[in-house]
């Protein structure tokens, strides 16, 4: 594959009810990491926004962003699912050859609308919707009962990985206040209300207001804008049955294929002893365990045991992970920038010493139906 | 600026766009069977697995089920795989709250290969575990719609 760089990248402060419009904290984001990379509106020449109708209330809802998004009369369109979906399609319209700098940004603004509701919109409207029995808030409490049954996993070893992130999270300035917890323990995540058995409210990946965006460039271009761009060496994704009840939950067999497909591609062939730090995109704290395994980081069952604090074996979420805040649109493109931020030695606070090697990886659906990751290089 | 001076604008909807769903031939069946309180569900004719409800394609093999062919009759019992109790109704989360938790399962009819999601009724938290025999539960009055399915209850 031609080498392609993160050349530029900016995310707002995460708020659970922000006090600006989406389209203000679009143009922080977008012109935020245009001017950081010392570049103009004329550069842009291809702009890939992530959104979603429901989440916007409007129907192509891009056709409002266009301004906002650095879209005005350039190629701009729209993928509506997460935003580490949307930087593959920056990632392939950079590899086309036509063009030289590619935005990426994606968001959105859930103090706005019932986010369940619309999450609900993802059911079966003609089996599941209208009884409204499977929706995310139950499908998160499937998944993790599926896991713990079937390997033996606690409740407290779940717990411990909300701690660990939200611990991170306050270190992390852009993060979400309310997962900034510098002092929480166990006790506490676990005495936390029930959201949907045996999941509770402090394991939960909080949906907030956020928009984050990232600028990709072919590899002499991204050499011409900084000398520390970051390095797409690998991506691959894959999607799962749609029906919960058809799938295995405790283990996640659409990373597995998705990280097969990344490591291969970027030629790692021992991701725990090659790799240096992990963003993942982790609606759960369960979830993170999973897909731990998932990516061969540990045997399906162990990953509790596995060390992933930022000095551990492998740090993953150094930053917080997406129950550091998760703005849907946003979070996995955060993971992505996150990494890049490592790989650049600009994770002040939570710097992950000498990173070379990052992970990231973004979701979307019911249990984490689709996954999408990344591996980035450091320029060495 | 205080939550106070934030004007919103609250957009009720001046267009209705709601959706008239066919269910399509395969769940027109299978809605016809609840209406009787009978469960059928249909079959892979090359990895044998066995849908309910039924399914026109078998996304594993990428094959067609034919709609003539392959159609099972399902008892009303099967076996609970998996659970959670929540106190929130879905519409939102933060003013939506029950004060009797709902208790949701994921209920593999025999002789199928997939679960169903569907309540638990007459059960508390204590008396659940997975693995235990439960059956269908009917509406009193069947009208061929997924509320025929009233929940499961213990065998």
């Amino acid at each position: 594959m031609e080498k392609v760089g993160i050349v530029g990248f900016n995310q707002v402060k995460l708020y659970s009810d922000a006090n600006y419009g989406r389209y203000e904290m679009i143009f922080e984001a977008v012109r935020g990491a245009i001017d950081k990379a010392g570049l103009k509106k004329k550069d842009i020449t291809t702009v890939i926004s992530c959104t979603n109708d429901y989440y916007d209330g409007r129907t192509i809802s891009n056709c409002w962003t266009v301004e906002v998004g650095g879209g005005y009369l350039a190629d701009e369109s729209k993928c509506e699912m997460d935003g580490a979906h949307a930087v593959l399609y920056g990632l392939m319209r950079i590899l086309s050859g036509n063009h030289k700098l590619a935005v990426i940004w994606g968001g959105s603004m859930p103090s706005c609308y019932p986010y369940h509701s619309a999450r609900l919109y993802e059911t079966d409207p003609t089996w599941e919707r209208p009884l409204g029995y499977v929706n995310d808030i139950t499908a998160g409490g499937f998944q993790m009962r599926a896991y713990m049954e079937k390997f033996g996993v606690s409740k407290e070893e779940i717990a411990r990985i909300a701690v660990k992130n939200r611990k991170n999270a306050a270190k992390n300035p852009l993060a979400l206040a309310e997962s900034q917890n510098a002092n929480i323990t166990v006790q506490d995540v676990l005495n936390s209300d029930v959201y949907s058995d045996p999941v509770t409210e402090l394991m939960v990946a909080q949906p907030c207001d956020g928009v984050a965006a990232l600028l990709l460039a072919p590899e002499r271009q991204a050499l011409k804008i900084t000398d520390n761009p970051v390095w797409i060496t690998g991506v691959g994704y894959s999607q799962d049955t749609y029906y919960l009840g058809e799938r295995d939950l405790s283990v996640s067999k659409s990373m597995e294929i998705a990280s097969k497909t990344a490591l291969n591609a970027a030629g790692i062939k021992n991701p725990k002893n090659e790799i240096d730090v992990a963003e993942l995109f982790e609606a759960y704290a369960h979830e993170e365990l999973i897909f731990t395994e998932a990516l061969g980081l540990a045997e399906k069952g162990k990953a509790a045991s596995f060390n992933s604090e930022i000095n551990g074996e492998l740090a993953i979420n150094p930053s917080g992970g997406a129950i550091g805040g998760n703005p849907p649109c946003a979070t996995g493109l955060i993971r992505i920038i996150e990494a890049a931020k490592q790989l650049r030695g600009e994770a002040n606070g939570y710097q992950v010493k000498g990173a070379k090697k990052a992970i990231a990886s973004g979701q979307i659906g019911m249990c984490a139906q689709n996954n999408i990751l990344f591996v980035l290089e450091g320029n060495v | 600026m205080t939550e106070k001076e934030k004007v919103i604008v609250s957009n009720k909807g001046l267009v209705r766009a709601e959706f008239n769903f066919w269910v399509g031939r395969y769940m027109d069946k299978f809605y016809d069977g609840l209406e009787q309180k009978k469960l059928i569900g249909n079959k892979c004719s090359k990895c044998g697995a066995v849908f309910c409800p039924p399914r026109s394609v078998c996304g594993k093999c990428n094959e067609n089920l034919p709609l003539d062919q392959n159609w099972v009759d399902l008892p009303e019992t099967g076996t609970l795989q998996n659970y959670t109790i929540t106190h929130y109704k879905v519409a939102d989360r933060r003013t939506r709250t029950v004060k009797d938790p709902q208790l949701i399962a994921m209920v593999q009819i025999d002789g199928t290969n997939t679960a169903i999601v569907n309540r638990l009724l007459n059960m508390t938290p204590e008396e659940i575990k997975i693995g235990i025999k439960v059956r269908v539960d009917w509406s009193e009055k069947t009208t061929g719609a997924p509320s025929d399915i009233n929940g499961f209850i213990k065998v």
